[in-house]
């Protein structure tokens, strides 16, 4: 599809008034809405539709519908009774399985544990992005140019990772903030995929934490030598899985290079 | 780990907690995607059934998102079976159907929505109709946007659409609403 200028600012203009627009295109389109005319007009259109729209009146659930549901699922369950059996002898099964893991040896234990702990970090990195969305910019120094980020963490932070810029791969380079995981303060990079904002957290190396979905955000972890990597973004896993692939094949650790 | 937690826990009490606090809101959509209050009772009673039974799939990340998927997708496959004659899906047309439904309005033109047609005043009756008119791909999401108030995330999970579809089908069903509600004045 040919987007025209047209489209464009018709998919920004609903974007921006679902509140969808990410703080730096929210930022210039507003600028945009201040100047011209025609497109404050249609604006002002659309949200007149969306208060018609919001202002239907809305049927009233049903009073015996939950009632009638749960006498339904009751049926359901009566003549499921083959079904649970087979379930409550699998259940033994595990049971059993567990009573024997109760004897797992203490490094086992000690896994877990830092898995726990690990699944800590994934929730402050996501933590970290969700808060710098909802502040005016997701970065503390706003900058396209490598040369400008880079220095900037070496100043505050004792490590600080290669800031590649991967516009030509569709990853534009905002710029950086420091999060605190922990109560290490740690460089975060921040990219621009279309209207997505992407954090990349570098920690520590050794701990990368599962792929997966919190909040709503994707995340994917890597580590190289120097860093272990958390990609946090609502874009979905295969666009994270690219990302991984164009910052790692930019920023080789140094001991490869 | 996570397989003990699922299965020690009464399916029933995951169900309770899970699916019915969104019932009002599954009965809303329910009713904007069939048209009527029956059909919605019907589809909403069916979706609980279908949420029960798969209440072990569900990921403990969107419980609202979840519910309102089966319920959605419940409504779609009731009013195949029902009331074929009043759905056309888009995977049911051409490839260039689609590109024309998705890209270029309901008859195939560009939809104009000239500039004078500026504010809507509140009539009920009107909108109700222009919306219940909207092909249902865009019915839906305007429905789950403004009316459950999902963000554009939870409406790409729900429909099965890549968001980059959902916003596009977002900006055409409103222009859509808009030159349908032109032509009425």
């Amino acid at each position: 599809m040919v987007v025209s200028l047209r489209d464009n600012d018709e998919l920004q203009l609903n974007a921006y008034s679902d509140g969808e627009l990410d703080p730096v295109l929210a930022n210039e389109f507003e600028r945009r809405l201040a100047n011209e005319a025609s497109l404050k007009a249609r604006y002002a259109r659309l949200l007149s539709l969306r208060q018609a729209v919001r202002s239907l009146p809305q049927l009233e659930i049903p009073a015996n519908l939950q009632a009638r549901i749960k006498s339904s699922l009751n049926a359901e369950r009566s003549s499921n009774v083959t079904v649970l059996r087979q379930r409550s002898w699998s259940f033994q099964a595990l049971a059993a399985a567990a009573v024997f893991g109760a004897v797992i040896s203490s490094s086992v234990m000690m896994t877990i544990e830092q898995y726990g702990q690990r699944e800590g970090v994934a929730n402050q990195v996501v933590a970290g992005h969700i808060r710098s969305l909802l502040a005016p910019q997701p970065f503390d120094i706003a900058s396209s140019d490598r040369h400008t980020v880079k220095p900037w963490f070496t100043a505050r932070l004792p490590v600080s990772p290669q800031v590649p810029d991967l516009a030509a791969q569709g990853f534009a380079l905002l710029g950086g903030r420091v999060d605190v995981v922990g109560q290490d303060p740690v460089a975060t990079i921040i990219y621009k995929h279309a209207a997505h904002t992407l954090s990349l957290t570098t920690l520590r190396p050794g701990q990368s934490v599962s792929e997966q979905t919190i909040a709503g955000y994707n995340l994917r972890s890597w580590s190289d030598t120097d860093f272990t990597y958390i990609a946090v973004s609502d874009l979905p896993s295969t666009d994270l899985a690219t990302f991984q692939r164009a910052f790692s094949a930019a920023a080789p650790a140094p001991e490869i290079k | 780990m996570s397989v003990l937690v699922v299965q020690n826990k009464d399916e029933r009490a995951a169900f309770d907690e899970v699916f019915l606090p969104h019932l009002p809101e599954a009965y809303r959509l329910a009713q904007w995607l069939a048209g009527n209050a029956s059909d919605a009772e019907d589809i909403v009673q069916e979706a609980a059934l279908r949420a029960f039974r798969g209440i072990k799939n569900f990921g403990a990340v969107n419980a609202r998102a979840w519910s309102l998927t089966i319920v959605r997708n419940t409504a779609f496959s009731w009013l195949t079976k029902n009331k074929p004659r009043t759905v056309v899906f888009l995977n049911d047309l051409s490839a260039v159907e689609q590109q024309e439904l998705e890209y270029e309005g309901l008859h195939g033109a560009r939809i104009e929505t000239p500039e004078e047609i500026a504010l809507f005043k509140a009539d009920t009756e009107e909108v109700q109709k222009a919306l219940a008119q909207l092909p249902v791909q865009f019915r839906e999401v305007i429905v789950l946007r403004e009316i459950n108030q999902m963000n554009y995330r939870d409406i790409a999970e729900i429909t099965n659409a890549p968001i980059g579809t959902v916003m596009s089908r977002l900006s055409r069903g409103r222009q859509l609403l808009i030159a349908l509600l032109g032509d009425r004045r």
